[in-house]
């Protein structure tokens, strides 16, 4: 229990850091938004300050951050410019289109890679276990973006997947499964991108792990108790093989939000990244600020909900 | 493979390329930033050893392309235009400095020789693909060299100094990992401004991606130095009357050298992929500067996409790289576990 | 078995002490959260005397503070309180350039060879160390000044450029003896030394280490937990427990009249060979 709480505290430490983090990032764009307001003939000086003071822009730094980060807390992430208006019912519709996709990304990678790093782990160096690590290797040097772009070519090429978005277009107008259909369909090419992107290096890990597990002396003794080999590798190598996985797991976080912008910006799933490189062109610096603070966030999140997995599955963990 | 084949193989394919984008002036047939508008999007151009009346030559050569009315491209069948080596051409300069005209293959001027065809302006992929590849494969490397200077420096004095320093570092370390980083890249680069001149982009880029980099080496230099610093032959300098300054430099550094190259090998690849990002993204290198990532960021325009298949070239080209990076690593990894088992 | 120390058990000590401790006390806390903070009294008031030219052994069990006591003695580690006298100088309070030149003439060999030397570095880079260090002579010289250490403790000059992984144990024992020499110390310190050797290459280094000590007028400290090592090489013998010193004297003395009850069990739990006459005559 102390670890978890360790671990919790931990987290708060980090959000505490990052917000920091992003709020001096901010302070050192060089001229604001409103210095191009400036350049507009059609906005008077008096309108341009009386709108810096109301965003608080001639405060010191200190309160700056604090009203900042006060509204943070209570989810109310400033203002953008450039669609004039709030920021977070902005990025709470796409933000959840972002964990959706990473989320099932995430699984279907997963599945894939325990399927395959189990089997290969069962049959180390034989054909198929050396066929597939020089497949991945290969497939790891292609970069996600050259990926993404083959993707893309096939829908296009083929028609068979839509080019990009959420729904098709008289989405409003389906019935609740249609609706759920419709986006599954969109999100083939996607999540196969990243799942190209994720499966080699968790296969990888799984192997490896599995390896580990199977050469323990409390497997070989269940092996020579006679224990059928499926319920040997549920009930027995599986857990042993949890730990480092589920640690995989909190570990590639990070990875797999970078990863899911890139995707989202190339194919048009409007998830945070097409909207936070929008931002960035447009200079919209709360919306910025606002999408750091919530990947960064997920990834704390992430790993907090990795650690407690680890917790219930490792009774090690439990005991110390 | 066997690992020193493997390891050779890779090796001299990552000399090559780097070889090859040292000197971009001379391997490219044209300048990169010339333009022929009556050429956009041109295919690449077929090598031929056999003419059109049926004759065979010792010497490739090319016809001529112009543009037919539906919008596509048709070989004349006029002159030959033989490939010619060593030629005269645009003038460049070697490394920056010394001027230069010789190109290492050339056809007369009335002809275009676009080995993997032309861009929207007409320009040549492949003089392009080479000075792209200077500035995305010197990105990295340079990106590189300053997150493994930079976290080895770190490492050490947090591993050897220890107690708040050391605790400190690594408190700011679990920090920057908990970022994703290509989020905190594109952050970083959004506040700064987003025109300004090539070659301050250029090392604008290169600091940004070695500054969020620095934490793997370090933590990994940290754990060497802090197993150094104990072993008994430390201690015997010391009671030789050794300065820290000699321990560190003696016996403590020399052991970090192992992990820092294989670091190195795993670092470049990752922060080639950062530039090539940001500049497809349109936050990096940008026009008319080529880099792989903005010669393929025309890719996300559906009519280059479907139509014009050698704009992909960069990519594998990146691949390539790639690949050589990885073989060398796994050969190194493998070395390594080797050696200390 | 001939005994190297008979020469050595001859030689007068000279009047004034080489070394000298005075009330040594050295305390370790081990930190607890929610338990009271227990110290542990490694070396507590430790008062000796060693006098020059002698081979003074330092006996006790393991956790009795040798180890600690040699690394305050060649200032590796720092003291809690009491004072150290190296020939009429303290060595506690010296400035770092004082303390440099000091640390040539005393010099701690470790237990373990393999451990002490760096295993990257080649023969003579190790033997040479010591004068890079100290910065006391021209290279050119410091080679020469390692090669002859080297021939002292035995050492071919082929082995010069040789990898430090490549040797034997014996060979590095003698190459850590060597590289000591190589600052002409006055106290030769060696904190269980012979305990990992073989038996027969322990007697050649004790051999060397005879010839050694008049030819460049050593003194030794030799701690170990082996009685019997004690008896034949050594002059003189302190007993140690519990971080304190319990009995100290000649080697003859102590032995043959063993005053404190650690002795008594020390002497008592070493292994006593019947000898060979006994054997022929006895049952």
């Amino acid at each position: 229990m102390t670890f978890f709480l360790k671990r919790l505290g931990h987290a708060a430490f980090l959000l505490a850091g990052v917000s920091v983090l992003s709020f001096l990032l901010l302070q050192l764009a060089p001229g604001d938004f409103f210095d191009e307001m400036r350049l507009n003939p059609q906005i008077s000086p008096q309108t341009i300050s009386h709108l810096r003071s109301q965003f608080g822009m001639d405060q010191s730094l200190p309160v700056r951050y604090w009203r900042w980060l006060r509204s943070a807390a209570h989810g109310d992430f400033g203002y953008s410019f450039a669609y004039n208006a709030p920021v977070s019912p902005l990025l709470r519709t796409r933000a959840l289109n972002t964990v959706l996709l990473a989320g099932v990304s995430t699984l279907v990678a997963w599945i894939i890679a325990l399927a395959i790093g189990v089997w290969n782990a069962t049959r180390a160096g034989r054909w198929p276990d050396r066929l597939s690590a020089g497949v991945f290797s290969f497939s790891l040097a292609v970069p996600d973006v050259l990926v993404a772009l083959l993707a893309l070519l096939i829908a296009v090429r083929s028609g068979l997947f839509p080019v990009g978005g959420l729904g098709s277009s008289r989405f409003e107008e389906f019935s609740f499964l249609q609706k759920a259909r419709d986006i599954a369909w969109h999100m083939v090419l996607p999540v196969s991108v990243l799942a190209f992107g994720l499966v080699p290096t968790l296969t990888q890990h799984v192997r490896s792990a599995v390896m580990g597990a199977l050469s323990a002396p409390f497997v070989r003794a269940a092996r020579a108790h006679g224990i059928p080999p499926a319920r040997l590798l549920f009930r027995h190598v599986l857990p042993a093989a949890a730990n480092p996985l589920i640690s995989l797991f909190g570990v590639s976080l990070a990875t797999l939000l970078s990863m899911s912008l890139l995707v989202e910006v190339i194919m048009s799933w409007p998830g945070l990244g097409p909207f936070f490189l929008e931002a960035i062109m447009a200079r919209d610096v709360y919306v910025v600020i606002g999408v750091v603070l919530l990947s960064t966030s997920f990834l704390v999140v992430g790993t907090l909900l990795a650690d407690a997995l680890l917790l219930a599955a490792d009774p090690r963990i439990r005991r110390s | 493979m066997k690992s020193s084949t493997q390891f050779r193989i890779g090796l001299s394919v990552l000399a090559l390329l780097h070889l090859a984008v040292l000197v971009p002036g001379f391997f490219a047939p044209y300048d990169p930033a010339e333009q022929d508008r009556s050429l956009s999007f041109a295919p690449p151009t077929a090598i031929h050893f056999k003419a059109h009346d049926g004759s065979w030559r010792l010497r490739p050569f090319i016809y001529s392309v112009t543009a037919t009315n539906d919008g596509d491209y048709a070989e004349q069948s006029g002159p030959e235009y033989p490939l010619r080596f060593f030629v005269r051409a645009a003038p460049f300069r070697l490394f920056g400095i010394i001027p230069c005209a010789t190109h290492l293959i050339g056809v007369d001027a009335q002809a275009k020789f676009l080995l993997i065809g032309a861009d929207r302006y007409g320009r040549d992929q492949f003089s392009r693909l080479l000075y792209g590849g200077q500035i995305s494969l010197f990105a990295g490397l340079l990106a590189a060299a300053l997150s493994l200077s930079l976290g080895a420096i770190l490492g050490i004095v947090a591993g050897f100094y220890g107690k708040w320093i050391d605790d400190g570092l690594m408190r700011l370390a679990e920090l920057f990992l908990a970022l994703p980083w290509l989020y905190l890249l594109f952050a970083v680069r959004a506040f700064l401004p987003l025109t300004v001149s090539t070659t301050t982009t250029f090392f604008l880029v290169v600091i940004i991606i070695g500054l969020v980099g620095w934490v793997r080496p370090a933590r990994l230099v940290r754990g060497i130095v802090l197993s150094a610093k104990e072993r008994k032959y430390v201690l015997a300098a010391r009671g030789f009357g050794a300065s820290n300054l000699y321990l560190l430099r003696r016996h403590i550094v020399p052991e970090t050298y192992s992990v820092l190259l294989t670091q190195a090998t795993l670092l470049v690849p990752q922060f080639i992929l950062a530039e090539v990002t940001l500049s497809f993204l349109g936050l990096g290198i940008a026009e008319p500067v080529p880099s792989w990532g903005n010669m393929l960021s025309s890719l996300q325009q559906y009519h280059v996409l479907v139509s014009y298949w050698w704009m992909f070239l960069p990519g594998l080209a990146l691949a390539v790289v790639f690949l050589g990076y990885f073989s060398v690593a796994d050969a190194l990894e493998k070395h390594v576990q080797s050696a200390s088992s | 078995m001939t005994s190297p120390s008979a020469s050595v058990a001859r030689v007068e000590a000279s009047t004034a002490p080489l070394l000298r401790l005075r009330g040594l006390t050295k305390t370790y806390r081990q930190r607890h959260l929610w338990r009271e903070d227990r110290p542990i009294h490694a070396l507590e008031n430790i008062n000796l005397e060693i006098p020059a030219a002698s081979a003074f052994a330092l006996v006790g069990e393991s956790g009795s503070g040798k180890s600690t006591l040699a690394m305050c003695i060649a200032q590796l580690e720092a003291l809690d309180a009491g004072e150290v006298w190296f020939k009429q100088k303290q060595l506690t309070g010296l400035s770092s350039d004082e303390l440099r030149h000091q640390r040539a003439k005393i010099q701690l060999i470790f237990q373990s060879s393999a451990l002490a030397l760096n295993p990257r570095f080649t023969t003579i880079e190790a033997v040479t160390e010591p004068l890079e260090i100290q910065g006391s002579a021209e290279r050119s010289q410091q080679r020469e000044i390692a090669l002859e250490c080297m021939r002292l403790t035995g050492l071919t000059p082929e082995l010069a450029q040789q990898r430090i992984l490549t040797l034997s144990g014996g060979q590095r024992q003698r190459l850590a003896i060597a590289r000591a020499l190589t600052l002409s110390p006055e106290l030769l310190m060696f904190d269980e030394s012979f305990s990992g050797l073989d038996l027969i290459v322990q007697a050649q280094v004790l051999r060397l280490l005879a010839s050694l000590q008049k030819s460049r007028s050593l003194t030794y400290l030799l701690i170990t937990h082996d009685l019997s090592l004690v008896i034949g090489f050594a002059s003189h013998l302190a007993v140690m427990q519990s971080g304190r010193i319990v009995e100290s004297g000649a080697v003859s003395e102590v032995l043959a009249h063993p005053q404190h009850a650690h002795t008594q069990a020390l002497i008592a739990a070493m292994p006593k060979w019947p000898t060979l006459q006994a054997a022929e005559s006895g049952a």
